[in-house]
């Protein structure tokens, strides 16, 4: 009985060690795959002055995202579908549509719809058709202190009522 | 005429003779390490030909009749183990053409298909092979599922249940395989079709963007996620698919060959039984731990009912390597490999597709992501892996179908998998979930109430009604399981030509919209 108590704590010991000397050796294998340092674009970026943006939505192609004005107001909207991440297309509408979302009455312009499952956003984000599970990101905007230039921060959510007037 | 006739039979004959020569000649020299005898004049000289050589190690040392047969297991597994092959040569050869960088990889594919010899010729193979293989796992998994071979019978140490969730790793492997090197040409079809995968991932609950951050190391689709998906193609996976394949083949050995073999066993245990009798087995396996089929009971192959391995299996395999070569190569001269645009992370291609395969579930992934690109494959997989667990009957191993009761539960599971699929793409078509309910907002709901839990429920419901009908958990999996197939098979059809610009439904004979590539 003794021994059998002593062998089984030692199968327990050995096999602890023996585990742990996995996990340890293990480790930097894995750790490497998780990148420190990542050579991507910044999130905040100059997107010009804002005297260059016309009347209505402005596509950022290299950023995938939306530059709206109206008068002196701007806004930012993600161009990525919160589905699975394609890029949506604005449709504008020929003409201006009145509608009503979130309680708020407003002058729709046009809806984005995605390419690769069929999701529909309205042009203020909400989602409306399709898998879709949230509505578009809106993005902080300022202005560049140095230049006066639209500085767009992707790393910055705001809400939907935001607007940035010059 | 007759002097003619003569003339003939006199040459023949010096040719016949010529052959023996050659044949007694080849025996004795050297060569007969590399060609081996075709026509052994004994039993023990075809045992010998397949424990000297090394080539055929892994073949037995006599095979059943049954097992020989080609409408049992069509050979599926031999022809995707020759398509991997085949994958692995040609893959080989692109390594030396291909630069996994994001700067070069897309003109690296230019260049095999216009500026390297036959470069053209082996992208075609290495890709129709690929598509081939995916197909053939497939069909594979459907061969074994229907002819009860996933069982472990009554040979000792037989464990065909392992050899079965072996197969499932393996499934999911050649998947995770072809995935990988759909994006390495770095083209449209190859980056959106990895942004949309790699997103689904994205989906796991509390962990999934972490995932889609170690998958792409990083947060977009760069040099970091193409590098990754690279050494994952050309090495990592590979050489564990070697690995499992090993196993995979060891395991039928030790399980005694193909499940079939149950067949002949309980025709043999019916005849009157004979004296023992002095055997030898040439098996590899003799010097394995444990007790092999012959060892135990050398009675179940004897000469009426099998034949020697070498070189009635060896011409067979290698028949039905050649074929598939040929299929393939004949194949590579008429259907061309696509290369589209470099990638371009600003334009989405409208409509952007995953591979065939995967097009099933991005037609439920248009449904809910979560469902759709999670909790379905998730359960598949699961479900799949435990069929032999949950399935304990160790009956009609070897039988397609079972009996005649299997053959209606298939019909049964058909019908009901086409009929309910259908209704779903259609509700998903026709009322759309979010304009049906156009006034809730929540998630969660969207994530209950859609098309695909229907799908999946209908399913549950499938078993549950057909194993209270049975009592039989064998005729409730072929039921499910067959339902599966089906709504495996429409879903992708539909995915891959039914749905247009905008994910929207376009029947065949409607022409697509033309949209605008770039806004």
């Amino acid at each position: 009985m003794e021994s059998k108590s002593r062998r089984s704590f030692l199968t327990r010991v050995i096999g602890g060690v023996l585990g742990l000397g996995f996990v340890s050796t293990a480790w930097p294998y894995v750790r490497s795959l998780f990148p420190n340092v990542l050579y991507e674009p910044p999130q905040r970026f100059k997107a010009g002055p804002p005297g260059n943006f016309s009347e209505g939505a402005t596509f950022l192609e290299d950023r995938r995202v939306f530059i709206f004005r109206k008068g002196n107001a701007f806004h930012a909207i993600s161009g990525v579908c919160t589905h699975l991440g394609c890029t949506v297309k604005f449709a504008p509408y020929q003409k201006p549509k009145e509608r009503t979302v979130r309680g708020l009455t407003y002058e729709a312009k046009g809806e984005f719809h995605c390419p690769c499952h069929g999701s529909k956003f309205y042009d203020e984000g909400t989602n409306f058709a399709g898998p879709a599970p949230r509505p578009l990101s809106w993005y902080s905007l300022e202005l560049s202190p140095e230049d006066g230039q639209l500085v767009v921060d992707l790393s910055q959510e705001v809400s939907r009522d935001y607007r940035l007037v010059v | 005429m007759v002097s003619w006739w003569l003339t003939f039979r006199k040459k023949s004959l010096v040719i016949t003779d010529w052959w023996y020569d050659m044949r007694s000649e080849l025996k004795h020299s050297p060569w007969r390490q590399l060609l081996w005898p075709w026509k052994p004049e004994s039993s023990r000289e075809a045992g010998s030909a397949v424990v000297q050589n090394f080539l055929l190690h892994w073949f037995p040392n006599r095979v059943s009749l049954k097992s020989l047969s080609f409408p049992y297991s069509m050979y599926l597994g031999t022809i995707t183990l020759t398509l991997f092959l085949v994958l692995t040569v040609t893959g080989i050869f692109l390594m030396f053409f291909y630069t996994p960088s994001v700067e070069r990889a897309y003109w690296s594919i230019k260049d095999i298909e216009f500026a390297v010899s036959f470069g053209w010729f082996l992208r075609r193979v290495h890709r129709l092979a690929a598509h081939m293989m995916v197909a053939m796992v497939f069909l594979h998994m459907f061969r074994v599922f229907y002819t009860n071979a996933y069982k472990d019978g009554t040979t000792v140490g037989s464990k065909r249940s392992y050899n079965w969730v072996i197969g499932i790793v393996l499934l999911v492997l050649t998947l995770l395989l072809s995935f990988t090197g759909y994006l390495l040409p770095w083209d449209q079809l190859a980056f959106w079709a990895i942004t949309v995968g790699t997103n689904i991932a994205s989906n796991v609950p509390l962990i999934g963007e972490e995932i889609r951050r170690f998958l792409l190391g990083g947060t977009i689709i760069g040099q970091n996620a193409l590098i990754r998906f690279y050494v994952l193609h050309v090495a990592f996976l590979p050489l564990a698919m070697f690995g499992l394949i090993a196993w995979h083949m060891w395991r039928i050995r030790k399980d005694g060959g193909l499940a079939v073999i149950e067949q002949v066993r309980e025709e043999t245990k019916k005849q009157p039984p004979q004296l023992p009798r002095k055997t030898k087995t040439y098996s590899v396996l003799g010097i394995a731990k444990g007790v092999t089929a012959q060892v135990i009971d050398p009675t179940v192959l004897n000469d009426e009912n099998s034949v020697p391995s070498s070189p009635n299996l060896t011409m067979r395999v290698l028949n039905v390597v050649l074929l598939t070569v040929l299929v393939l190569t004949v194949l590579a001269l008429f259907v061309h490999a696509p290369l589209e645009a470099p990638a371009n992370p600003e334009v989405t291609p409208n409509p952007a597709k995953a591979p065939w395969y995967f097009l099933g579930l991005q037609e439920l992934v248009g449904y809910s992501a979560f469902i759709g690109g999670v909790l379905i494959p998730f359960l598949v997989v699961v479900g799949l892996a435990m069929i032999p667990f949950i399935d304990r009957e160790q009956t009609h191993l070897g039988i397609w179908f079972t009996n005649s009761t299997g053959k209606r539960w298939t019909w049964i599971g058909l019908l009901w998998g086409f009929v309910t699929t259908v209704v779903c793409v259609a509700i998903g078509v026709m009322f759309p979930m979010r304009e049906v309910f156009a006034g809730i907002e929540s998630q969660l709901f969207f994530e209950l109430v859609n098309p695909a839990n229907l799908l999946i429920l209908s399913f549950l419901g499938l078993y549950y009604v057909s194993f209270i009908k049975t009592r039989s958990h064998r005729m409730a999996g072929i039921a499910l399981f067959s339902a599966f197939v089906i709504s495996f098979i429409l879903l992708t059809y539909i995915g891959t030509a039914l749905r247009g610009p905008n994910w929207m439904f376009y029947w065949p004979w409607e022409t697509w919209p033309i949209h605008p590539i770039s806004f």
